[in-house]
């Protein structure tokens, strides 16, 4: 798409063209995200051409699986005009308790049945959320910061402090079981495991939901105007715990892989990496204010942070920096918007 | 027509219908028959009971009294849902369109919700989301590609909103289509297309119930007109059987209270002059001048550009050219506090969203102009001062408590304005603008602020009370200014003025203004 804005400019610079292209980029904002994550990429390639080995970016796509699935939860909530700082929590608390859970008492438990309790505890935590946004008419963000320090401390003070290094069998088997692998050029083995295709599942699955239900469309409806949709009949409480739970599931999900591919149960892990995420999902073209967004651009912002995270240090730019390169970025793409919509 | 398609056309009748909020008498004994394929133009002043009448027909409110008789079927009072699923759509001012979703979702997703019976975990249906969408966007004169379904309602102009809402109306297989204040913001070419969709709507024998303010387009479309007053419906027949004049009269008719409180005239010198004001496309050339002590009076319809005017010279929206000349020096307003600087004052429409701080004190609200005079040199306010002056306005505004340290948000409507217009008497302003300064206050209080206002015209301030409640104009103004489609048409005498003279001006149309 890019390619066919580029060619209308050539051939007719005019001011028009300039408001067509605006016009497309306040419809698709995620363009500036594939923007950026282009140049990020090109410079960072032509700087260090190393980073175009396959090793980094598998590392990439490893990295941005938690974030990614994170990211997607956040997402539908602030599409429904809503916001989540609990999911980190909510992963911690899950992962935690279910690979104690599986290590003392059910070593065997098949791994279909481990994920399935991680998303259904996730789901079940998450809808305690919605149901306090909806029944007490507490805005989100408030119900969602006392959520998080809710149930870490329930995860602390009640579960345990332990890493839990020795974990059963078929959750190392799951953090190892390859989809690619290869050889490099010194010899080393280079892996990609399976379970980076939960992602583009999830993905998928989001945007079925979102785009092709009509849960989906009542989201998008409750996030444009809440008081609207009731009118017009749309059950706010059903949206609620539906994207509340949906967020919390995914964050259970997380949970689980975070802990499989680390091969470590670490309880004071996650917590406080919320405000990345939600970053991601800004990035990617979602409004804050609710009702707008893809599931491309929040993609897209992912590995937009994940990028920054992770290949920023080898241009020699030190790993202190990321937080204000991703600071930057997400004022400059704000303020883009901003002006853009004050023009039309 | 045989007894028994007049019973089949009848869809929605009122019998005796009478509703009482606490001790205000909304509605008194209302009857009302709506016929299918039928246009009614349900006109009245402010406050008449017609939006009350609406929100029973579209089941928002339950009657005190009185049957509902909708498709022969007899109802005390109806809820959203019945009223729905009868066919009775109401276009609300807003509009209640989802500004984030598409045309077609806008306009067709009511329908699978429906059928649905509002559960959401089903599938959408996309196809029939189209068709749908686009057999009713061809009803109203829209376009039905696939750009236009896929557009986003925001990114539409009013007029196509608002055509937009009414084929979700029409999408939803409505029997009856409510339209409140339809035409209020578009021009005169929308309104024309507007006045087309309504013939549409009529062949396919629906009924259109228009609440509106503007006889004359009412006549454009034509139908039966329904006249309320004061909760009561006090004609209800043919437009063609009324004159203009006449309905004007019915709506007015009441027994108006006509003391005037207008005390002493206005002095001699000339306090402020207007010349030229304009801020397009609200207002134009707007030529005035006032005197002090003088208390003028402006009025229109909403969309008149009298609110545009007040906010100009106030300088919350700053006109775009004209000359603003107060005690002899050129003001330029660009910002509040130009005209604060000047001298004048403004008390906005809505206090509670605009002029208060309801959680604050009195003393705050009253000191919160002079505030930075209060302080020294460190910063720190001197409380003591402080007090004195709010302790004195509180007394010369007449203010039901001497309490100065309660909470505004405690007191009663007529109380809260006048805190508000005594805010202003701490600055000593020249020129106050009072903007709907009675809106939301009981009888009893009205009679405490119109003696105030009396009290600062005494003082030489000069007043500008910017109003739709024509009674209160003329009991205390010396000259009424009517505005229509921007313009100031008429510049009436308030002392011998009449109702009926002031709706003349208001509701004449542009053409007959250009002539």
């Amino acid at each position: 798409m890019s390619l066919s804005i580029g060619k209308a400019e050539a051939a007719e610079p005019g001011a028009a063209e300039r408001v067509s292209v605006g016009a497309f980029i306040r419809q698709y904002p995620e363009t500036i995200t594939a923007a950026l994550l282009v140049l990020i990429c090109v410079a960072v390639a032509v700087i260090n051409p190393a980073f175009l080995q396959p090793s980094s970016l598998i590392d990439i796509g490893r990295a941005s699986v938690v974030t990614g699935l994170f990211a997607l939860g956040v997402f539908v909530i602030l599409a429904a005009g809503g916001i989540d700082v609990s999911f980190t929590a909510i992963a911690a608390l899950t992962m935690y308790s279910i690979t104690l859970l599986t290590t003392r008492y059910a070593p065997g438990l098949p791994m279909v049945l481990v994920v399935a309790m991680a998303v259904g505890g996730g789901a079940l935590l998450g809808m305690f959320n919605g149901l306090l946004v909806h029944n007490f008419g507490v805005p989100p963000m408030i119900v969602t910061i006392g959520t998080q320090y809710l149930f870490r401390g329930i995860l602390l003070a009640f579960i345990g402090t332990v890493w839990i290094m020795a974990l059963p069998e078929q959750m190392i088997a799951f953090g190892r079981a390859p989809l690619l692998q290869f050889a490099n050029a010194k010899g080393t083995v280079i892996t990609l495991p399976l379970y980076v295709l939960v992602l583009p599942v999830a993905a998928v699955l989001t945007w079925w939901i979102l785009n092709r239900t009509l849960i989906g469309r009542a989201i998008f409806a409750m996030g444009g105007s809440a008081r609207v949709a009731e009118r017009l009949g749309y059950n706010l409480r059903t949206v609620h715990l539906f994207v509340f739970g949906f967020a919390g599931a995914l964050a259970g999900l997380a949970g689980i892989i975070h802990v499989c591919s680390n091969r470590l149960a670490n309880p004071f892990d996650l917590v406080g990496t919320e405000i990345n995420v939600i970053a991601a999902v800004v990035l990617g073209g979602a409004r804050i204010t609710g009702g707008t967004g893809t599931v491309v651009g929040t993609l897209l912002g992912v590995l937009l942070v994940t990028v920054i995270n992770n290949v920023l240090v080898m241009v020699g730019i030190p790993s202190t920096w990321q937080r204000f390169v991703v600071g930057t970025f997400i004022l400059l793409a704000a303020a883009f918007f901003v002006v853009r919509q004050r023009r039309a | 027509m045989t007894k028994d398609s007049q019973i089949e056309r009848c869809f929605l009748q009122l019998r005796q219908i009478h509703k009482r909020f606490g001790g205000v008498h909304a509605l008194r004994g209302v009857d009302l028959t709506l016929e299918l394929g039928e246009a009614y133009h349900l006109l009245g002043e402010n406050g008449c009971g017609k939006s009350t009448v609406i929100k029973v027909m579209s089941g928002a409110i339950a009657p005190t009294e009185g049957e509902i008789i909708l498709n022969g079927e007899s109802f005390s009072a109806l809820t959203p849902i019945q009223s729905l699923a009868a066919g009775i759509e109401t276009v609300y001012q807003d509009l209640s369109l989802i500004p984030n979703l598409s045309v077609a979702e806008n306009v067709a997703l009511s329908e699978q919700l429906v059928h649905g019976e509002g559960r959401l975990a089903r599938r959408l249906d996309r196809n029939q989301l189209r068709v749908t969408a686009s057999a009713a966007l061809a009803t109203v004169g829209l376009p039905t590609t696939r750009t236009f379904l896929s557009t986003v309602v925001s990114d539409l102009p009013l007029a196509q909103r608002q055509l937009v809402a009414i084929a979700r109306a029409i999408a939803t297989k409505a029997k009856l289509v409510i339209m409140d204040e339809p035409t209020t913001s578009l021009t005169r070419r929308e309104v024309e297309n507007l006045i087309e969709v309504v013939a549409r709507l009529r062949a396919d024998n629906i009924a259109v119930l228009f609440v509106t303010h503007k006889l004359d387009e009412c006549y454009r479309i034509g139908g039966h007109a329904v006249v309320f007053r004061d909760g009561e419906c006090v004609a209800q027949g043919p437009l063609a059987n009324y004159t203009k004049a006449e309905i004007a009269e019915l709506m007015t008719g009441r027994e108006i209270k006509s003391e005037r409180y207008r005390t002493v005239g206005p002095r001699q010198e000339v306090l402020c002059t207007i010349h030229g004001l304009t801020a397009a496309p609200h207002f134009h050339d707007i030529d005035l001048s006032l005197r002090k002590g003088e208390i003028l009076g402006v009025t229109g319809l909403a969309d008149s550009g009298r609110n545009e005017l007040a906010l100009a010279i106030a300088g919350v929206r700053p006109a775009g050219s004209g000359t603003i000349v107060v005690d002899g020096d050129k003001a330029s307003i660009r910002h509040p506090a130009d005209a604060i600087r000047h001298g004048i004052g403004y008390v906005p429409e809505n206090r509670l969203e605009e002029g208060l701080f309801l959680e604050k004190s009195i003393l705050d609200n009253e000191i919160a102009l002079v505030v930075a005079d209060l302080a020294n040199a460190w910063g720190v306010i001197d409380d003591g001062k402080g007090r004195a002056i709010a302790a004195k306005v509180a007394a010369d505004m007449r203010l039901n408590t001497k309490d100065i340290d309660m909470p505004v948000g405690s007191l009663s409507g007529g109380n809260q304005q006048r805190v508000l217009i005594g805010r202003w008497l701490t600055i000593e302003p020249k020129l106050l603008l009072l903007h709907g300064p009675t809106v939301g206050v009981d009888v009893g209080s009205k009679d405490t602020i119109y003696r105030a206002i009396q009290v600062l015209a005494e003082r030489g301030i000069g007043l500008i009370v910017i109003s739709d409640d024509l009674p209160e104009l003329l009991q205390n103004c010396d000259h009424i200014l009517v505005m229509n489609s921007g313009r100031l048409v008429a510049d009436l005498d308030a002392a011998t003025a009449t109702e009926e003279d002031i709706y003349h001006a208001m509701l004449a149309s542009t053409s007959e203004i250009v002539q």
